[in-house]
């Protein structure tokens, strides 16, 4: 009987107790696992922007138009390395509610500036050649099971065609491909020349304007000659690096981060009271028993090793099951989730972050018991008999 | 059945009273609880908060228009002819000026929130003669209405508390115009106080929209006049017109956040679950630690029931004191807090989170369901336990 059959024995000697210990943890780390995927959701569109690449919108607001003009004029600007423009579709598939998030943008420059996409040489060719060509990204295709060639109907909930209609027919040319997987891609792509021309309103605004630097240093002095080019002029703009403004989108939902964190905390204090207390009483249940292996020789670091080894082996047993059953439920609702939450994975940061929490519960849980248990006093113990 | 109802409550006090030998474990399951309880309150005052500032915000007898399938303001557009036609459809309610009605444009704009400090959306609003009065619950209280023709905004109480920038006086540029803050109001909580009002006429002018609308609001004259707004439309084809009462169109834009209830739920069950494991845990602790005296007892008469129920108890007490704490440490920490959200029209909605008496009572019920589930199986092995065993131990 090594040291280990005697750990493993003392954790499963109340079978009840051990299982509901695991429950409780296994509870609070599929909550931990799911709500940090969720929250890392949230939080792709800072951290997986380029470094390089900044947005020009309108000063007032980025829903305000701007001059197509502008482009050529930010082309200028010392520093900028690529420059193109999109506007805002309003798309949808068929019900409103299935929204097609569709950017009307120019073909010949929109992929030198997001460069962290690929198109298949021949899709991107054929797609430049068919005004009524539309590349749908590899998440929309997975999830309607779209294919290159198909006609698919997209309707707008903003704009209208000459003939009233408001819906538009493309051809799927090409995918739009990831270089990393948690990229995010479900969105789909028009000609802005097509869509202008074909919508009621017509004219030559854009809705903004992605550049890139020529070095992520020249970030800041850019955004201040873009600004400071248009500053008293009808349309002023305001421009800042990708991860700022997605990060203020986000703060417009409210503080998401907070709330999601908030909740982890108090399942994980929840449970570090249940399995504390629980360990606790389980080696107070045992004194005499420390004290008999006391006496045959362990020492007093040995029984403290011992005790701690055991609430982390809980924690690990509970945890563990707990962040697979989060990855799997994660699993299981991305199909769902796909419009509201597009880069919805349980990754390996929540993985890691995930066992750093088993240990830290383990440790926390354990060493009051296990410091007891070292200072156990064997005469005292035996004697209460 | 005098005796048994004695014996139930001997063993009850008794239980009651040796709580305060288990302290630790005790307190623990009635933290767990109050952590729960406080969890589920927290989510429920914030969807519902958003609901009761969204409900709070629609008449029954005002009624808006939007462009046929476009859902919401900001994807809406009519033009000035649409305006003139629905103003002499029959069932919009008149007075001197003739029918009250207001042609609406709805502009977004950047306000910076004061607790990020980051840009954020707001609504400029620009209204008719008529929109003001047309709104339910709404009064200037400081400063005075903006002038037609001049760039003049005045701006809701919501507004003010969230977002910096805005008090009265101060001026703001939008493109190459400035515009100045010369009133406030207040909109008795709804989602107009989480807006900016301006002349019609100037913001068309001063965002380049001709004489375009997104939205039409008109005081209805009966309980029928709706119908007969979308017979109007109905008759003529060259109006394509949703319609709706201000009260169906804000209560729909409220269903997302009406979610956030649900997820409270869902994430309060998952947690009890835990909670659950604990009370489980330290009610068979405290039986086993009772065993001496419960098997006394059963020696001496007790019934098996008795010390059922005394556990029963103990585990309902110890819940319920919870349940009672959570709803506390949620109200203290929660009711009336203000923020903002994204809302349906892509423009930042001011609410308070609200913690109902509804969330109480649901708080309160959750803990009595972890108290009964997590009593009722220890009490169980206490009404069954073996005297022999007790003893020997």
């Amino acid at each position: 009987m090594n040291n280990f059959t005697l750990v493993r024995k003392n954790l499963t000697r109340n079978k009840l107790r051990l299982f509901l210990n695991c429950f409780a943890i296994f509870i609070a780390f599929l909550l931990f696992g799911a709500l940090g995927a969720i929250k890392n959701a949230f939080d792709a569109g800072v951290e997986l922007s380029a470094d390089d690449r900044l947005v020009t919108v309108n000063k007032i607001n980025f829903t305000q138009p701007l001059p197509l003009a502008y482009v050529n004029k930010i082309r200028t600007l010392e520093g900028v390395k690529d420059v193109t423009w999109a506007n805002w579709f309003g798309g949808y598939y068929q019900e409103p509610k299935n929204q097609l998030m569709t950017f009307a943008v120019d073909p010949e420059s929109y992929f030198e500036v997001y460069d962290d996409v690929v198109v298949d040489e021949q899709e991107l060719e054929n797609w430049k050649k068919d005004r009524q060509g539309i590349l749908i990204g590899e998440r929309i295709a997975n999830a309607r099971g779209w294919k290159v060639g198909d006609r698919i109907p997209v309707s707008s909930n903003i704009f209208s065609k000459h003939d009233g209609s408001s819906t538009w027919d493309f051809n799927i040319s090409g995918i739009v491909r990831p270089e990393n997987p948690q990229t995010d891609t479900s969105y789909t792509l028009i000609h802005y020349k097509y869509f202008m021309e074909t919508q009621i309103w017509g004219g030559d605004w854009i809705g903004w304007i992605p550049l890139t630097t020529q070095n992520p240093e020249l970030n800041e002095e850019v955004s201040r000659a873009v600004d400071k080019m248009f500053a008293n002029s009808p349309a002023e703009t305001e421009t800042s690096t990708e991860a700022q403004f997605s990060k203020a989108f986000v703060e417009q939902m409210g503080d998401i981060g907070f709330i999601i964190m908030s909740v982890v905390m108090a399942a994980f204090f929840t449970i570090l009271l249940i399995v504390g207390n629980s360990m606790w009483q389980s080696i107070k249940e045992r004194t005499s028993e420390i004290a008999v292996l006391k006496t045959l020789g362990f020492t007093a670091e040995k029984v403290f090793a011992m005790v701690l080894a055991e609430s982390f082996l809980l924690a690990a047993l509970g945890g563990i099951l707990g962040l697979g059953g989060a990855w799997l439920s994660i699993k299981a609702i991305t199909p769902m989730t796909q419009s509201i939450l597009p880069a919805l994975v349980l990754g390996h940061q929540v993985f890691i972050s995930g066992l750093m929490f088993i240990a830290i519960l383990g440790f926390v849980t354990g060493i009051v018991p296990a410091w007891q248990a070292m200072k156990l006093n064997t005469i005292e113990a035996l004697s209460r008999r | 059945m005098g005796s048994l109802f004695a014996q139930i409550s001997a063993v009850v006090k008794m239980n009651l009273l040796s709580l305060p030998k288990r302290v630790g474990s005790s307190l623990t399951t009635l933290l767990a609880v109050a952590i729960v309880v406080t969890v589920l309150l927290a989510f429920m005052a914030m969807g519902q908060g958003f609901q009761k500032t969204m409900a709070g915000s629609g008449s029954e007898d005002v009624a808006i228009m939007l462009r046929g399938g476009s859902a919401a303001e900001l994807n809406s557009g009519l033009g000035g002819d649409v305006y003139t036609n629905v103003s002499s459809s029959p069932g919009i309610a008149k007075d001197e000026n003739g029918p009250i009605i207001s042609g609406e444009l709805y502009v977004v704009v950047d306000g910076v929130k004061k607790s990020s400090q980051t840009e954020a959306n707001l609504p400029l609003r620009g209204i008719g003669p008529a929109g003001f009065s047309l709104r339910k619950n709404i009064s200037l209280i400081d400063g005075r209405m903006f002038e037609e023709g001049k760039t003049e905004i005045i701006v809701g109480t919501s507004i003010l508390s969230q977002f910096s920038g805005f008090e009265l006086g101060s001026k703001m540029k939008f493109g190459a115009t400035e515009w100045t803050v010369v009133g406030v109001f207040d909109a008795g909580g709804s989602v107009f106080g989480s807006e900016l009002l301006t002349d019609v006429r100037t913001l068309q002018a001063q965002f380049n929209r001709g004489n375009s609308y997104q939205s039409i609001r008109v005081r209805l004259d009966g309980p029928e006049a709706i119908q007969k707004i979308r017979d109007f439309i109905e008759s003529d084809p060259r109006l394509n017109l949703d319609v709706m009462t201000e009260q169906a169109y804000y209560s729909d834009q409220s269903r997302d956040m009406g979610r956030l209830v649900y997820m409270g739920w869902g994430l309060a069950i998952f947690m009890a679950l835990g909670a659950l494991a604990g009370a489980l845990n330290t009610m068979y602790t405290s039986v086993e630690a009772k065993a001496v005296e419960i098997a006394t007892l059963r020696a001496i008469g007790f019934k098996g029931i008795s010390a059922f129920f005394g556990t029963l108890v103990e585990s309902l007490v110890l819940a319920i004191i919870g349940g009672v704490l959570g709803t506390l440490i949620a109200f203290l920490l929660f009711d009336g807090i203000s923020t903002s959200t994204m809302g349906g029209s892509f423009t930042q909605v001011v609410f308070d989170f609200n913690v109902s008496a509804d969330a109480f009572k649901s708080g309160i019920i959750l803990a009595v369901i972890i108290g009964l589930v997590g009593g009722f199986f220890p009490a169980w092995r206490a009404s069954r336990m073996p005297l022999l065993k007790a003893f020997s131990s």
